[in-house]
């Protein structure tokens, strides 16, 4: 008897093992190498289409070819479907790793795609965004003569454990996506255009302000955006007038207080340089003045343009969720960000001057 | 004499049976026995000396009779014919008609006591048990110096007599496990056994579970630990190796020769094991799940590597991981086969050309042929071949799944799996648990 309810209690277990198997829909899995894996991805919009360049790496025997596909439509959906039909595979944008706006796009604001990207999310939320200041067409076509490394130097170039500088912002869909809709966070994406010697050339980062560009910084103003988030601002070669550091380490730390209205804002960057590079011999007090200096005007510099675009790069507003409604913070970007007050101190040590003695 | 004349009409079919008259002391004999087992001339030799002792000090013809071995009180047929298929010889007293069975000079039918066959030791006692069950009852002995081991023997059958010996050391072992065991045994006194599936089903096992009941061991080292964690030793004749029961999930992992080795080392190479089992398991269903369902876990550049190495290849993954395996599984079940000296050229075969010809032939990627590599390199680090042919069968479960749900259905297969061994109990002692001597706290 115990038997056999042992084999009906197997035969239950195969039986609903194997009503599992349509349920899975396997026979809709297709294989990797039937699977088009686009990289890259350009976005621009020209008098309401939607332009879509897709760069597919093609894995051939021996090395990889990279492919530029280009289609136009009315949604950026639709353009996929429409180059996924008349790909010999399937278009799979889930190993999709940056995506590129062309600058006037981004001026005329992203929220559309941004919003329909974390919708479908076909597309993972943790896709790197970036500006590119040169039409679609002649980047793609640039950047195409450096295709060795399979496919993936514009990925490598924003990779932290690659080709990643301080001086590079970096931002992902779904920071541009909270960005539209946080009232206290806005986000700076990286500009690029296609180089010459090398593949990809830093111009900055643009403030996104409500999903829209609004401004931009220059990599040194970026160096400092990274800073204050915390972001490691290790290995960034600084150049002044007497000496050239290289800061090693960096650690922020912020106090805030609300006065009557007006928000404060004290910061205090500690820096870890060394010594790298002087002219004559300047003393260690004054490369330690002129480090802060810099820093300082710089910083000045970027609190000015998020005063001027009303956009919250810093995230300063984050502190000051505590201390106003949310009716209140919903005006944060227009009432409360111009009055913000705003003091950094940059206490710079020099850790070590380098394998010379200072004398 | 009608039994005598019985038995030597079955000498007409058995050629080994031999029949042989003597004279002991006056008296008329005739002696029989199987001349396959016993050593005839020594053995009649030996009889000659006792008796001729016996009568010149003088005993009476019963005590000397008696001194040769017991008497048969209510002979059969049968009965001197199983007497004498246990190897004895039958001496028949034609005056009184008395048989009397007595222990003669057997044939030496075993091998030496030799390293073992199928585990290798590093440091450690290398002499493995024999086919002779006494002496590895005899090696255990000489392990286990203790007056607390006890030896507990049963025949069981009724065609053929099949010799079980039960050993356990009583201040340790677990009771209800010992008299769960003796209790089947005695329950099922008239079951035949020849192998481990009989035996299996004697002690009341089911007949389909995946994992395996006995643990067994060529090394006295091994049952002397398996003693000495309250574990019951079960010896069957001819069976060169010990049966330990329970067999528990750590035994996959641990050996005691482990023990010769530091501490660290021996913690490394366990986890080593268990690194491997998870690796045989994981890895051919990882694979399939990556190259077919998700391949949006791995890193772009691994994708486009794998993406590579799959152009031209015909087959989904599921098939072709599946051919390779099955391939891979002929090739382990064709070198058990094989003589030791052709063995080589198979793996040559198997393993070289075979390897580098699919891969050329585009029938596999060769990212496959690694993963398989792993796999079966893997599969070897667990201990015991026993434990190794379950964890080859789990793999396929998870191929399987992982062809229809991807990752999630690796974790679920995963999942089933360790669920199954959980669920696995003999004698009431869970697969899992982790065996303490009686008495020692548990934890």
């Amino acid at each position: 008897m115990g038997s056999r309810s042992f084999k009906l209690r197997w035969i239950a277990v195969c039986l609903s093992m194997l009503l599992t198997i349509p349920a899975g829909g396997c026979w809709d899995n297709k294989d990797i190498n039937h699977r088009s894996l686009p990289i890259v991805m350009g976005i621009a919009k020209r008098d309401g289409i939607y332009k879509v360049v897709l760069q597919v790496p093609e894995p051939t025997e021996g090395t990889t070819d990279l492919r530029v596909i280009e289609g136009k439509g009315t949604t950026i959906n639709d353009i996929v479907d429409k180059i996924s039909t008349n790909m010999e595979s399937q278009i799979d944008l889930l190993h999709l790793k940056l995506i590129l706006f062309e600058d006037e796009f981004a001026k005329e604001g992203l929220g559309d795609v941004i919003e329909s990207f974390m919708r479908a999310h076909d597309i993972s939320a943790k896709v790197m965004v970036a500006i590119c200041d040169e039409p679609l067409e002649s980047f793609f076509k640039n950047i195409n003569t450096f295709h060795k490394n399979n496919g993936t130097v514009l990925l490598s170039f924003f990779e932290k454990n690659a080709g990643w500088n301080p001086q590079v912002a970096e931002s992902s869909v779904w920071e541009v996506f909270r960005s539209m809709n946080s009232y206290t966070h806005d986000v700076s994406i990286p500009i690029i255009r296609s180089g010459t010697g090398t593949v990809i050339e830093s111009r900055g980062s643009a403030i996104i302000g409500s999903g829209r560009m609004v401004g931009n910084l220059t990599p040194g103003e970026t160096l400092i955006v990274n800073a204050f988030k915390g972001s490691s601002a290790q290995g960034k070669i600084e150049v002044m007038k007497n000496a050239t550091v290289e800061i090693i380490s960096s650690a922020t730390v912020h106090r805030h207080t609300m006065k009557n209205g007006i928000p404060y804002l004290k910061s205090k960057i500690r820096l870890k340089v060394t010594l790298l590079e002087t002219k004559g011999s300047p003393s260690q007090e004054n490369i330690r003045h002129e480090v802060s200096k810099l820093l300082q005007s710089r910083y000045d510099s970027i609190i000015g343009k998020m005063k001027a675009t009303r956009a919250d790069i810093l995230a300063t507003g984050q502190y000051f969720r505590s201390n106003l409604t949310r009716d209140q913070l919903e005006h944060w970007r227009e009432d409360y960000l111009p009055r913000l007050n705003c003091e950094v101190e940059f206490v710079t040590v020099i850790q070590n001057t380098g394998l010379l003695r200072d004398s | 004499m009608t039994i005598l004349q019985a038995l030597k009409h079955r000498a007409s079919l058995n050629a080994d049976i031999r029949f042989q008259k003597m004279t002991l002391s006056g008296l008329e004999v005739e002696l029989t026995g199987l001349s396959s087992l016993i050593d005839f001339n020594a053995s009649l030799l030996h009889i000659q000396q006792q008796v001729h002792q016996d009568t010149n000090t003088g005993l009476p013809l019963e005590s000397v009779i008696g001194n040769l071995g017991p008497i048969v009180a209510e002979p059969t047929e049968h009965q001197l014919m199983s007497s004498m298929l246990a190897g004895h010889l039958i001496l028949w007293f034609e005056r009184i008609d008395a048989y009397v069975l007595v222990a003669p000079v057997s044939r030496p039918l075993s091998r030496t006591i030799e390293p073992p066959t199928t585990e290798n030791v590093l440091r450690g006692s290398i002499s493995a048990f024999v086919e002779d069950i006494d002496t590895n009852i005899g090696l255990i002995r000489k392990h286990v110096a203790s007056p607390s081991l006890h030896v507990h023997s049963y025949l069981l059958g009724t065609i053929q007599k099949k010799r079980i010996v039960l050993l356990c050391n009583d201040n340790v072992v677990d009771v209800r496990l010992r008299d769960a065991i003796v209790a089947m045994l005695e329950k099922n006194k008239e079951m035949n056994i020849q192998n481990l599936q009989q035996l299996s089903t004697a002690l009341g096992f089911s007949k389909w579970s995946l994992v395996t009941k006995f643990n067994t061991s060529e090394l006295p080292q091994e049952a002397e630990t398996a003693l000495s964690k309250g574990k019951v030793v079960l010896f069957m004749d001819r069976m060169p190796f010990a049966i330990i029961l329970p067999s528990l999930m750590w035994d996959m992992f641990a050996v005691e020769n482990d023990r010769s080795f530091p501490v660290i080392f021996m913690y490394a190479i366990r986890f080593l094991r268990v690194f491997g089992v998870l690796i045989n398991i994981l890895i051919p269903g990882l694979y399939v799940a990556l190259v077919s369902v998700n391949p949006d876990v791995l890193r772009i550049e691994l994708a486009l590597t794998i993406a590579k190495s799959r152009i031209d290849v015909p087959y989904p993954s599921l098939v072709e991981t599946l051919l390779l395996l099955v391939i891979l599984e002929l090739i382990l079940e064709a070198s058990i086969r094989l003589p030791k000296s052709i063995g080589p050229t198979l793996t040559m075969v198997g393993g070289i050309i075979l390897g580098q010809a699919v891969v050329s032939a585009k029938l596999v990627s060769n990212l496959l042929i690694i993963i398989l590599a792993a796999t079966t390199i893997a599969n070897s680090a667990v201990v015991g071949f026993q434990n190794s042919v379950t964890i080859r069968l789990f793999k396929y479960l998870l191929v399987v799944l992982s062809a229809i749900y991807g990752v999630m259905g690796l974790l679920a297969g995963l999942f089933l799996v360790c669920s199954y061994m959980a669920g696995v109990t003999s004698f009431g002692i869970p697969y899992m648990h982790l065996m303490k001597p009686r008495g020692e706290p548990n934890g």
